[in-house]
């Protein structure tokens, strides 16, 4: 085991350093430099040196690039062009939004992606399963500026049911912030689970399909188990470990989600954030971002493929 | 191995519930930043809500750059001059300006009831050592209008002198309107103004004084209780809050459902319509300071000849594309100087006709030949670049290419990614260049910007080399008699248009929406850059009944 997790922390390090690497060049790649947006119309050519200059822009990219390496080796992302400030603190303003939202997001596709997901398999050809087979063929077609502008114009704006963006209504305090927090992260986190819950269900129907049909389960109901136990117990056990490494996959797609999902409720998380850099060509904040993004979504796999070694030590040889 | 199994689930559940309580306790942390940084309630005064568009991302106003910045920066540092609803400048800080030395020195007289929020008076000094600082650290846009001062001094505390190294005409307008007074008193001690990030501790003297900013939601700013320029001597307004919506489509339905009260942001044309029905919602439009053309590089060998310029003028049907691309919410140009500019409007300078034929017929006599019978000149194939992201601009190259095919000159679609566009701008790689100046705050900026051939930081798309416009711009710079001036404008209009370097196009209308019900006094001025959310503007707010 400790072979295991030893390989699999040199590959999620080899990952970052990709990430790190790629984003670096390929934000250097993009056509102008960072002034080209700083000032539109006149600028000297002395004013666009001095700009460059100041944000180190004017040295070669090898040695721009070994700096930043030096820099984040002592967890400095660099300081922002536009905000003249750490990027770190920036982050760190930022990120508990992202994991609010994204967690609670993944969180709430898997409570209810599995009951959904073995109701269907359990009741095979019937309605349920044919409903599920529709909505999860249809998950993959859902675009989620779609489905968040959908949900701000009739369940925000029409009904008024939830709040028209934003994270919490500022001027709430205690008991009533939590409950502002949790109103304002009901239409967010629903257009991320719509748009996740399809496919997720789907794929853990078919799973469970194929495990209720393996010898073992029907030996448990020879042997007269429950059919709950054996299904919830016997049945989910296993066929949960391929739909988990989906959800670990997903989880990308939900950060990816999040900056649009961010973006359209006016969500004040890494998402926005990156939405502003790219308008920006603020290269700190925008590797900053992506670093921290690559992290979340390289440490969740790998936790996700410790726990499937855990559950299934075969993975493990 | 059963107690095993028993365990796993609970591990699940632990490990979610550690999950959940990490991300609520970290988002904690983002309750109580707000908790602290929220400061005072208003106090049962007034509170205008305003929706912007991004968080700020520059409290230093002189190194600032973006617009939805200056809608709060501007809102706390004075400027020397305003530009009114009319596009002239009017006074702010200082009382009247005037030249001295033959136009070689600039000098601003300013009022003396102004004053910083923590009680020291506004004085010549402030005004020296800003612009001292701009051109020390060459910070902002501003750096670029302050080329010609050789020197600033302040021989008393409500007089400031300009020293020029030549005379040039829109100097005092230029940066009486652009430049942000910083107090001394602050800004000084924090030596190096460039990396100056000024994001706490505020001290401003315009009508309000940002209070708190909570990153991502929300800036708080609060009255000034001595702003000279607002009725009785204070806003009315004991608050204002900017809201921030990134997307304009939530902005508004942030607007219809009472959680802001004015969009700092333009409407879309296409979207004013959905406010119509809505009572409560007043929209109010506002022309531009800058204006969409298509502008011709000179160093390609047909764009070259004046015929083919004249020729694509005559083939671009901008009637139509004001009807149908802004919804005939824009008003057509004729020369190169924008008909807001009232007083140097050149009524003699009219639009070129859209007349394919004629235009046809123009190529013809300049030697162009449809050889294979296409119905296209053979040997002339432009391209037309723009900035995919302007939705606008990239149906006005879809119209153009149809509307001059029938004048036989084929156009391809050059329109790429926003950065590249700007890029190939810079650096000469187009044909055709069809794009939108942003803001221009007089006509000789504009003129020695798009046309002098010396000026390296300008935006001269045309790549003109011209020793004739050169000598026409530079006399009228050094021209400080503003009626000589205005002439001067007036006949470059003229020579721009016989010339056709550009085919200007039109100037568009913003439109601002804000709840009438419970605001108003508003005075919008030109341009989205400052729209509703001017210093004065919101100064004059005061609640609907």
């Amino acid at each position: 085991m400790a072979r295991f997790v030893l390989s699999r922390a040199v590959k999620a390090v080899l990952t970052i350093w990709i990430a790190i690497t790629a984003t670096f060049f390929l934000l250097r790649l993009l056509p102008g430099d960072p002034t080209t947006l700083m000032v539109e119309g006149d600028m000297t050519p002395e004013m666009q040196a001095a700009l460059l200059k100041t944000y180190g822009l004017d040295r070669p990219l090898w040695e721009q690039y070994v700096s930043y390496l030096r820099e984040l080796t002592q967890g400095n992302f660099g300081i922002s062009f536009r905000q003249i400030q750490p990027v770190t603190d920036i982050l760190v303003e930022r990120l508990p939004w992202t994991l609010l939202l994204a967690g609670t997001a993944f969180v709430v596709t898997i409570a209810v992606g599995i009951p959904i997901g073995v109701y269907a398999a359990v009741h095979r050809g019937r309605w349920p399963d044919k409903v599920l087979q529709v909505l999860g063929i249809g998950g993959h077609a859902l675009f989620v500026p779609s489905v968040a502008m959908l949900l701000l114009v009739y369940l925000g704006a029409r009904l008024g049911w939830f709040p028209i963006g934003g994270a919490i209504d500022p001027d709430t305090r205690g008991a009533a912030a939590y409950a502002s927090l949790a109103h304002h992260l009901v239409l967010p986190v629903l257009s991320l689970v719509l748009v996740q819950l399809g496919p997720y269900a789907l794929t853990l129907r078919t799973n469970m399909i194929e495990v209720l049909g393996e010898d073992y389960i029907r030996a448990a109901r020879a042997r007269g188990l429950a059919t709950r136990r054996r299904v919830w117990k016997h049945g989910l056990r296993n066929a949960i470990l391929p739909a988990l490494t989906l959800m670990g996959l997903q989880l990308g797609t939900l950060v990816g989600g999040a900056v649009l999902t961010e973006t359209v409720f006016a969500y004040p998380g890494v998402g926005r954030l990156i939405f502003e850099a790219v308008g920006q060509r603020d290269y700190p904040v925008l590797q900053g971002a992506f670093i921290m993004l690559a992290v979340t979504v390289v440490i969740a796999n790998s936790l996700t493929d410790l726990l499937y070694a855990v559950l299934n030590p075969r993975i493990r040889l | 191995m059963t107690t095993s199994n028993n365990r796993r689930p609970g591990r699940w559940r632990f490990a979610a519930a550690i999950g959940t309580a990490a991300a609520l306790v970290l988002s904690g942390c983002g309750l109580n930043e707000s908790d602290d940084s929220s400061g005072d309630k208003a106090g049962g005064g007034t509170v205008l809500r305003i929706g912007t568009t991004t968080d700020v991302s520059n409290f230093n106003p002189l190194q600032s750059l973006s617009k939805t910045d200056s809608w709060i920066l501007n809102a706390m540092y004075p400027h020397l001059l305003r530009i009114d609803e009319n596009a002239k400048k009017a006074p702010e800080l200082a009382k009247d300006y005037s030249y001295e030395d033959g136009g070689k020195t600039a000098v601003f007289h300013l009022r003396d009831d102004f004053t910083w929020s923590d009680g020291k008076p506004v004085v010549a000094e402030d005004v020296k050592f800003s612009a001292e600082q701009i051109m020390k650290y060459k910070l902002g846009n501003v750096a670029a209008k302050l080329t010609w001062v050789t020197s600033v001094e302040a021989p008393d505390a409500t007089t400031v002198k300009f020293k020029l190294s030549q005379p040039y005409a829109p100097f005092a307008e230029g940066v009486g309107f652009w430049m942000s007074i910083v107090p001394k008193h602050v800004f000084e001690s924090a030596g190096d103004l460039s990396k100056f990030a000024n994001d706490a501790d505020w001290v401003g003297a315009g009508p309000f004084v940002l209070d708190s900013a909570t990153k991502g939601q929300r800036y708080v700013m609060k009255r000034n209780e001595k702003y000279p320029l607002a009725p009785g001597g204070k806003a009315a307004l004991s608050q204002v809050e900017y809201r921030i919506y990134p997307d304009v489509n939530t902005m508004m339905l942030a607007l219809r459902n009472g959680d802001i009260d004015l969009m700092g942001t333009p409407v879309p044309a296409s979207a004013a319509k959905t406010f119509e029905n809505d009572d409560k919602i007043k929209l109010q439009k506002v022309g531009a300071l800058g204006f969409a053309h298509l502008t011709y590089n000179m160093n390609n060998k047909d764009l070259a000849k004046q015929e083919v310029r004249q020729a694509l003028s005559m083939a671009v049907d901008t009637k139509a594309i004001i009807a149908s691309v802004l919804q005939g919410d824009a008003q057509q140009m004729a020369g190169p100087i924008s008909p807001i500019f009232a007083d140097y409007d050149n009524p003699e300078v009219q639009p070129y006709p859209f007349d394919p034929a004629g235009a046809k017929a123009k190529l013809s006599s300049a030697g162009y030949r449809d050889g294979d019978g296409d119905g296209l000149f053979d040997n002339l194939t432009l391209g037309v670049a723009c900035d995919q992201s302007n939705a606008n601009l990239t149906r006005v190259v879809q119209l153009f290419r149809e509307s001059a095919a029938k004048a036989g000159i084929k156009l391809e679609n050059q329109c790429v990614e926003r950065n590249t566009f700007l890029s190939r701008t810079k650096n000469g790689e187009y044909d055709i260049d069809a794009s939108q100046w942003g803001v221009f705050d007089n006509p000789m900026d504009q003129l020695r910007s798009t046309y002098l051939s010396s000026n390296p930081g300008g935006i001269n798309y045309n790549l003109l080399k011209s020793p004739e416009m050169d000598g026409l711009i530079n006399d009228a710079a050094a021209t400080t008699d503003k009626d000589a001036f205005a002439e001067k404008i007036k006949n470059i209009d003229k020579v721009v248009h016989e010339q056709a370097y550009l085919t200007p196009l039109y100037v568009e209308n913003f439109q601002f929406a804000y709840n009438a019900s419970k605001f108003t006094g508003f005075v919008a001025s030109p341009s989205d850059l400052l729209g509703m959310v001017t210093a004065y503007s919101l100064a004059q707010v005061k609640p609907a009944s």
